[in-house]
């Protein structure tokens, strides 16, 4: 399969397996870690089949440096998150243990998701890097690092700062920040909460088992009643035992939150560029106002009142060819500067253009998304009333004969 | 009038009937009115007596099919028997209307009770008195005393032990009233309990107080003279069925308090549940606020958490108000039934000392001395007597506790559709395409 042929409707990616190996790291220590098989198919268009043509195993470690190389490459795509390291917002009976099959199983699907977000995104699909990812076995870290994106990453202080200082960023970005941050604070909240109620909910069914055993303990010194009872304790101990899968479907409803509230955090990271450009830009404009005011100054011979003018008769006055190279130097920098801050202006611009026309689809396949993670959220929520229907049905009709 | 073994009295005593007053209990209006399930006591004269379109067959099809949601209703049983002939009933008892009386010295709650007869031991065809938990407490009284051979149904515990109740809270006073209700009609359709004299009187006369300083001591023979049976015979051997009885009345008290131990348990992690939801709801409209398109969805998603988390609360009501009392109840009842066993251990013993003694005495005539006599007559009357309550007994237990459990199942049934139905009701509203982007 050749980089052209790269496209998301012609590939199938899959992370079908997940394997813990122990390895040496950086400082010649032991580690254990996770290793995933990442499997690639191409899709033959005349009769839908699919033909293996890559596999390799990443680690976990892989999928963060193409996550950090996309975010330094497409600063203006709002880039799909991995799902989380550690487990949390768990309940009591889930296993925060990192290394607990159910969570690396559920790690294994996100990372599907992972890829399959990129492989389904008009831009991100085409990355080389990317491509790589899937077909390259050896060496794809060493390409990753040439292309030197660790250097051209923002650094989180001058990100910091920009926040802070920029005057005039674009009010949408601003919208769209308050907005993750409100987003990321209810999801969390949500998710919260869901793990308590479902805690609690565990603790409800649970009990019942015990009415199974008592029945069956009553059942026996009881003669007309005695069938009736067993059999509806038989009932209970199913009811109680029934907890066990239904929340573990929810948890898949939880994992479709996550996604979400990680993505809230690659929001915030687009408007974070767009206010270190437009700071940037500010700045820039600043300072080619401040070099053609200093210009002015030293052509009008110094009588507008400056820190130049002081300066200048504090510390001796300058020849008229020391003032003219000045003057002249101070041009040059300012035509460099109209030069930048036009483009800088432009390249504003752009950034904004093409970071809201992914803001828009990202908004949409959220809609898209959250709605069908209600939808099956009230799916689940109905299945389990049924079933709770049908076993106190069965119950009651254990207790009708006794 | 109990003088001896239990004759064949001319009405009651179990038999094949429908629990006729149903609006009189005022328990059973949830039958009619969809899914109104809290009775209302006031329902008086909505049905009239000897109404008998719905007499149900002996042995026939459970209580519970009476309706989908009669079983919340303790009155609403079933006396199935095994006499194939069903005589009329001339005796009906209902407790309803609870009032409250304020006085200088206290604070109480007053019971109507309507009686409607047509023994001969009534002078009028219909009373109507009002009674307090005290006069409860009084007959019952009288009635251990002048029936010791019997067994008398429990009353609902006279202190409220657990938590800080308010005595005077709906609930509370409506789950008392059908107790209380239970309590007579467990005297009425006994054959010899219902004709005590003191049970009369606590139906018809209008100063009850005055009969109870009086002292009425209209005891019977069986009565005086058990009340004098001392303790401290020893008891050679239980008759087999009495000691099987004893036996299976410990083990019965053992699981019925498992059972109340569990029930309380599942309400308490009921309760926290429901905490839980009724936080978890509103963040999905907090959310929604946040959101244009996912408003309408989320919105429906937390008012759906909210109709939840109501047939949930309703849920956990129904169990403290009606399964916890009823097992209560028969805890009760098993106490009470166990303390007959013994007395009736008591009369044994002595019977079985004075034969002995008797037996020993070596200037013995031929005939038994009439004081023997009457131990064994006192004897076997008491064992008749118990024989026939206990088997009343196990045929209303099983009866009772059908519809009990039976009533649980419905009751969660009922919460489960509930929640079925708000759940389903929002999909169309979660698939809705949206016109406007």
């Amino acid at each position: 399969m050749t980089e052209s042929n790269f496209s998301l409707k012609k590939i199938e990616i899959s992370v079908s397996e997940a394997e813990k190996r122990t390895g040496r790291n950086a400082m010649n220590m032991q580690e254990t870690y996770t290793a995933y098989l990442i499997e690639t198919r191409s899709v033959e268009h005349s009769d839908g089949q699919s033909v293996l043509t890559d596999s390799l195993w990443r680690r976990c470690s892989a999928f963060e440096w193409l996550r950090n190389y996309l975010l330094v490459y497409y600063p203006h795509i709002v880039v799909p998150p991995l799902p989380e390291k550690r487990a949390e917002f768990v309940w009591h009976k889930l296993s925060a243990d990192n290394m607990d099959p159910d969570f690396v199983e559920r790690r294994r699907i996100g990372l599907e998701n992972f890829l399959l977000r990129l492989a389904s995104h008009p831009i991100l699909c085409r990355d080389k890097i990317f491509y790589l990812f899937l077909t390259q076995e050896g060496n794809w870290k060493e390409t990753v690092n040439e292309t030197g994106f660790q250097l051209k990453a923002d650094s989180r202080l001058k990100a910091l700062n920009a926040t802070f200082r920029v005057k005039n960023p674009d009010k949408r970005f601003i919208e769209l920040k308050h907005y993750s941050d409100e987003l990321q604070s209810v999801i969390s909240h949500l998710l919260r909460v869901r793990a308590r109620v479902a805690d609690r909910l565990y603790g409800v069914y649970k009990v019942h088992g015990n009415y199974g055993r008592v029945f069956s303990e009553w059942s026996a010194i009881e003669k007309e009643m005695g069938d009736g009872l067993q059999s509806a304790g038989h009932h209970m101990d199913v009811y109680a035992s029934s907890i066990d899968d239904i929340l573990e479907d929810e948890e898949h409803y939880a994992d479709q939150l996550k996604e979400y509230l990680f993505y809230a955090e690659a929001l915030r990271a687009v408007c974070r560029k767009h206010e270190l450009m437009q700071y940037d830009l500010e700045m820039a404009a600043q300072d080619l106002a401040s070099k053609k005011q200093q210009c002015e100054e030293l052509a009008t011979g110094g009588e507008l009142f400056s820190i130049w003018g002081v300066t200048t008769q504090l510390f001796g006055q300058e020849t008229p060819e020391q003032r003219e190279a000045r003057i002249k130097m101070l041009e040059e920098q300012i035509k460099e500067g109209e030069q930048q801050l036009k483009s800088k202006n432009l390249e504003g611009r752009e950034f904004v253009k093409n970071a809201w026309a992914d803001i828009e689809r990202f908004k949409e396949q959220k809609n898209h998304d959250l709605k069908e993670a209600l939808i099956s959220y009230a799916v689940m929520q109905i299945s389990m009333c049924k079933k709770g229907i049908q076993v106190w049905t069965n119950a009651k009709e254990c207790f009708s004969k006794m | 009038m109990s003088g001896g073994p239990p004759k064949a009295l001319p009405s009651t005593g179990p038999q094949s009937l429908r629990d006729m007053p149903h609006p009189l209990a005022g328990s059973s209006s949830e039958e009619a009115v969809g899914g109104d399930s809290t009775p209302s006591p006031d329902l008086l004269t909505a049905r009239s007596f000897g109404d008998k379109d719905l007499i149900l067959p002996n042995g026939g099809t459970p209580a519970g099919t009476a309706s989908p949601a009669s079983s919340s209703s303790l009155l609403n049983r079933l006396q199935l028997d095994d006499d194939v002939d069903g005589e009329t009933r001339d005796l009906f008892v209902t407790v309803d209307d609870p009032k409250k009386h304020v006085c200088t010295m206290e604070t109480y709650i007053t019971y109507r009770i309507t009686t409607k007869s047509t023994r001969v031991e009534f002078d009028l065809p219909e009373y109507s008195v009002r009674r307090r938990y005290q006069d409860f407490d009084w007959l019952r009284n009288k009635l251990e005393e002048s029936q010791p051979t019997h067994l008398i149904p429990p009353l609902p515990e006279k202190f409220v032990v657990k938590g800080v109740v308010d005595r005077f809270s709906e609930e509370f006073v409506e789950t008392r009233r059908k107790a209380l209700d239970k309590f007579l009609k467990r005297i009425t359709d006994h054959p010899v309990l219902s004709f005590n004299e003191h049970f009369n009187v606590f139906l018809t006369a209008k100063d009850l107080n005055a009969h109870k300083k009086q002292g009425m001591a209209l005891l019977t023979r069986v009565g005086e003279s058990v009340k004098h049976v001392a303790g401290g015979y020893k008891l050679r051997s239980r008759p087999l069925e009495f000691a099987a009885i004893g036996e299976y009345l410990d083990t019965f008290a053992l699981k019925l308090g498992t059972i109340d131990r569990i029930a309380q348990r599942i309400i308490k992690e009921e309760i926290e549940y429901l905490v839980e939801l009724r936080e978890y709801g509103p963040v999905y409209s907090t959310w929604s606020a946040l959101e244009g398109e996912l408003a309408e969805p989320l919105e429906g998603v937390s008012a759906c958490i909210g109709s939840c988390s109501a047939a949930l609360e309703e849920l956990t009501d129904d169990t403290t108000e009606d399964f916890l009392p009823v097992l209560r109840e028969y805890i009760l009842y098993s106490d009470s039934m166990k303390s007959v066993l013994k007395k009736r251990d008591h009369v044994q013993a002595e019977y079985e000392a004075k034969l002995e003694a008797v037996a020993l005495r070596k200037e013995e005539r031929p005939k038994v001395p009439a004081d023997v006599e009457k131990c064994q007559d006192r004897m076997e009357c008491f064992n008749a007597d118990l024989k026939a309550d206990m088997e009343r007994w196990q045929n209303n237990k099983r009866q009772d506790f059908r519809q009990l459990l039976m009533g649980m199942a419905d009751k969660n049934i009922q919460y489960y559709e509930k929640c079925l139905m708000a759940w389903e009701s929002i999909i169309p509203l979660l698939q809705e395409k949206q016109e406007d982007k």
